[in-house]
Protein backbone atom coordinates (compact mmCIF):
# COMPACT_ATOMS: atom_id res chain seq x y z
CA UNK A 1 0.00 0.00 0.00
CA UNK A 2 1.27 3.44 -0.79
CA UNK A 3 2.05 5.52 2.29
CA UNK A 4 -0.52 8.19 3.09
CA UNK A 5 0.15 11.55 1.49
CA UNK A 6 0.86 14.61 3.63
CA UNK A 7 -1.92 16.94 2.54
CA UNK A 8 -1.02 20.63 2.37
CA UNK A 9 -2.56 22.71 5.18
CA UNK A 10 -4.15 25.04 2.66
CA UNK A 11 -6.17 22.19 1.18
CA UNK A 12 -7.12 20.91 4.61
CA UNK A 13 -8.35 24.27 5.83
CA UNK A 14 -10.15 24.88 2.54
CA UNK A 15 -11.92 21.51 2.76
CA UNK A 16 -13.14 21.88 6.29
CA UNK A 17 -14.10 25.52 5.92
CA UNK A 18 -16.06 24.57 2.81
CA UNK A 19 -17.77 21.82 4.81
CA UNK A 20 -18.72 24.16 7.65
CA UNK A 21 -19.81 26.85 5.20
CA UNK A 22 -21.97 24.30 3.45
CA UNK A 23 -23.61 23.18 6.68
CA UNK A 24 -24.39 26.76 7.62
CA UNK A 25 -25.68 27.55 4.13
CA UNK A 26 -27.87 24.45 4.06
CA UNK A 27 -29.35 25.16 7.47
CA UNK A 28 -30.01 28.83 6.63
CA UNK A 29 -31.61 28.05 3.30
CA UNK A 30 -33.78 25.37 4.87
CA UNK A 31 -34.95 27.80 7.53
CA UNK A 32 -35.76 30.34 4.83
CA UNK A 33 -37.63 27.92 2.61
CA UNK A 34 -39.68 26.26 5.35
CA UNK A 35 -42.11 29.11 6.11
CA UNK A 36 -42.45 29.88 2.41
CA UNK A 37 -43.50 26.31 1.73
CA UNK A 38 -45.90 26.32 4.68
CA UNK A 39 -47.47 29.52 3.35
CA UNK A 40 -47.84 28.03 -0.11
CA UNK A 41 -49.46 24.94 1.33
CA UNK A 42 -51.92 27.05 3.28
CA UNK A 43 -52.86 29.06 0.20
CA UNK A 44 -53.22 25.86 -1.79
CA UNK A 45 -55.56 24.45 0.85
CA UNK A 46 -57.77 27.52 0.77
CA UNK A 47 -57.90 27.67 -2.99
CA UNK A 48 -58.66 23.98 -3.09
CA UNK A 49 -61.60 24.48 -0.77
CA UNK A 50 -62.95 27.30 -2.92
CA UNK A 51 -62.44 25.26 -6.05
CA UNK A 52 -64.16 22.20 -4.62
CA UNK A 53 -67.09 24.32 -3.54
CA UNK A 54 -67.44 25.69 -7.05
CA UNK A 55 -67.11 22.25 -8.54
CA UNK A 56 -69.82 20.99 -6.23
CA UNK A 57 -72.14 23.76 -7.29
CA UNK A 58 -71.33 23.18 -10.95
CA UNK A 59 -72.02 19.47 -10.55
CA UNK A 60 -75.32 20.10 -8.92
CA UNK A 61 -76.30 22.46 -11.70
CA UNK A 62 -75.25 19.95 -14.32
CA UNK A 63 -77.23 17.21 -12.65
CA UNK A 64 -80.24 19.44 -12.39
CA UNK A 65 -80.01 20.41 -16.03
CA UNK A 66 -79.65 16.95 -17.43
CA UNK A 67 -82.92 15.60 -16.06
CA UNK A 68 -84.73 14.48 -19.09
CA UNK A 69 -87.52 12.10 -19.55
CA UNK A 70 -85.33 9.92 -21.71
CA UNK A 71 -83.53 8.45 -18.63
CA UNK B 1 -45.06 -17.26 4.78
CA UNK B 2 -44.35 -17.14 8.50
CA UNK B 3 -41.79 -19.92 8.16
CA UNK B 4 -39.98 -18.05 5.38
CA UNK B 5 -39.85 -14.96 7.57
CA UNK B 6 -38.54 -17.04 10.48
CA UNK B 7 -35.81 -18.56 8.33
CA UNK B 8 -34.83 -15.11 7.11
CA UNK B 9 -34.69 -13.75 10.65
CA UNK B 10 -32.51 -16.71 11.68
CA UNK B 11 -30.08 -15.88 8.88
CA UNK B 12 -29.65 -12.25 9.89
CA UNK B 13 -26.82 -12.84 12.45
CA UNK B 14 -24.84 -14.78 9.84
CA UNK B 15 -25.36 -11.99 7.34
CA UNK B 16 -24.24 -9.39 9.84
CA UNK B 17 -21.18 -11.50 10.70
CA UNK B 18 -20.31 -11.83 7.03
CA UNK B 19 -20.72 -8.08 6.49
CA UNK B 20 -18.44 -7.33 9.45
CA UNK B 21 -15.77 -9.77 8.22
CA UNK B 22 -15.96 -8.22 4.77
CA UNK B 23 -15.74 -4.64 5.87
CA UNK B 24 -13.12 -4.93 8.64
CA UNK B 25 -9.99 -4.92 6.42
CA UNK B 26 -11.48 -2.24 4.19
CA UNK B 27 -12.31 -0.09 7.17
CA UNK B 28 -8.74 -0.64 8.38
CA UNK B 29 -7.31 0.62 5.06
CA UNK B 30 -9.68 3.56 5.08
CA UNK B 31 -8.73 4.44 8.64
CA UNK B 32 -5.03 4.05 7.81
CA UNK B 33 -5.28 6.71 5.13
CA UNK B 34 -7.92 8.88 6.74
CA UNK B 35 -5.95 9.27 9.96
CA UNK B 36 -3.29 11.18 8.04
CA UNK B 37 -5.10 12.68 5.08
CA UNK B 38 -8.58 13.55 6.27
CA UNK B 39 -7.90 15.06 9.68
CA UNK B 40 -9.00 18.65 10.19
CA UNK B 41 -6.12 21.16 10.29
CA UNK B 42 -4.64 21.71 13.71
CA UNK B 43 -4.53 25.33 14.92
CA UNK B 44 -0.80 25.43 14.13
CA UNK B 45 -1.47 24.71 10.49
CA UNK B 46 -3.88 27.55 9.89
CA UNK B 47 -1.17 30.26 9.55
CA UNK B 48 0.54 28.00 7.03
CA UNK B 49 -2.69 27.77 5.12
CA UNK B 50 -3.05 31.55 5.07
CA UNK B 51 0.55 31.77 3.90
CA UNK B 52 -0.18 29.32 1.13
CA UNK B 53 -3.17 31.37 0.04
CA UNK B 54 -1.13 34.59 -0.07
CA UNK B 55 1.51 32.72 -2.08
CA UNK B 56 -1.07 31.86 -4.65
CA UNK B 57 -2.31 35.43 -4.83
CA UNK B 58 1.25 36.70 -5.20
CA UNK B 59 1.92 34.15 -7.88
CA UNK B 60 -1.17 35.32 -9.70
CA UNK B 61 -0.06 38.95 -9.49
CA UNK B 62 3.48 38.24 -10.63
CA UNK B 63 2.28 36.22 -13.57
CA UNK B 64 3.94 33.05 -12.32
CA UNK B 65 0.66 31.22 -12.53
CA UNK B 66 0.73 31.60 -16.28
CA UNK B 67 3.73 29.28 -16.34
CA UNK B 68 1.93 26.25 -14.93
CA UNK B 69 1.88 23.28 -17.23
CA UNK B 70 -1.41 21.92 -18.46
CA UNK B 71 -0.88 18.78 -16.42
CA UNK B 72 -0.37 20.77 -13.26
CA UNK B 73 -3.32 22.98 -14.05
CA UNK B 74 -5.57 19.96 -14.53
CA UNK B 75 -4.38 18.45 -11.28
CA UNK B 76 -4.99 21.67 -9.39
CA UNK B 77 -8.41 21.96 -11.00
CA UNK B 78 -9.28 18.47 -9.79
CA UNK B 79 -8.18 19.31 -6.26
CA UNK B 80 -10.20 22.53 -6.35
CA UNK B 81 -13.26 20.63 -7.54
CA UNK B 82 -12.89 18.20 -4.67
CA UNK B 83 -12.72 21.05 -2.19
CA UNK B 84 -15.87 22.56 -3.72
CA UNK B 85 -17.69 19.24 -3.42
CA UNK B 86 -17.16 19.30 0.34
CA UNK B 87 -19.35 22.42 0.33
CA UNK B 88 -22.21 20.46 -1.22
CA UNK B 89 -21.75 17.65 1.29
CA UNK B 90 -21.99 20.25 4.04
CA UNK B 91 -25.15 21.60 2.44
CA UNK B 92 -26.67 18.11 2.43
CA UNK B 93 -25.86 17.77 6.13
CA UNK B 94 -27.30 21.19 6.89
CA UNK B 95 -30.54 20.67 5.06
CA UNK B 96 -31.08 17.20 6.45
CA UNK B 97 -31.46 15.24 3.24
CA UNK B 98 -29.65 14.23 0.11
CA UNK B 99 -31.99 15.34 -2.65
CA UNK B 100 -33.84 18.57 -2.18
CA UNK B 101 -35.12 20.40 0.82
CA UNK B 102 -37.85 18.61 2.76
CA UNK B 103 -39.97 21.63 3.55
Amino acid sequence: MAPPVAVSPLIKTARYSALIAGIIYGKRRYDTLKPIAAEERRIEEEEKKVREEQERIAKQLAEANEDTILK
Amino acid sequence: MAQAVQKLVAKVPTLIGAAVTYSKPRLATFWYYARVELVPPSPAEIPKAIEGATNIIKGFQSGRLGQTTVKDALRNGLVATEVLMWFYIGECIGKGGIIGYNV
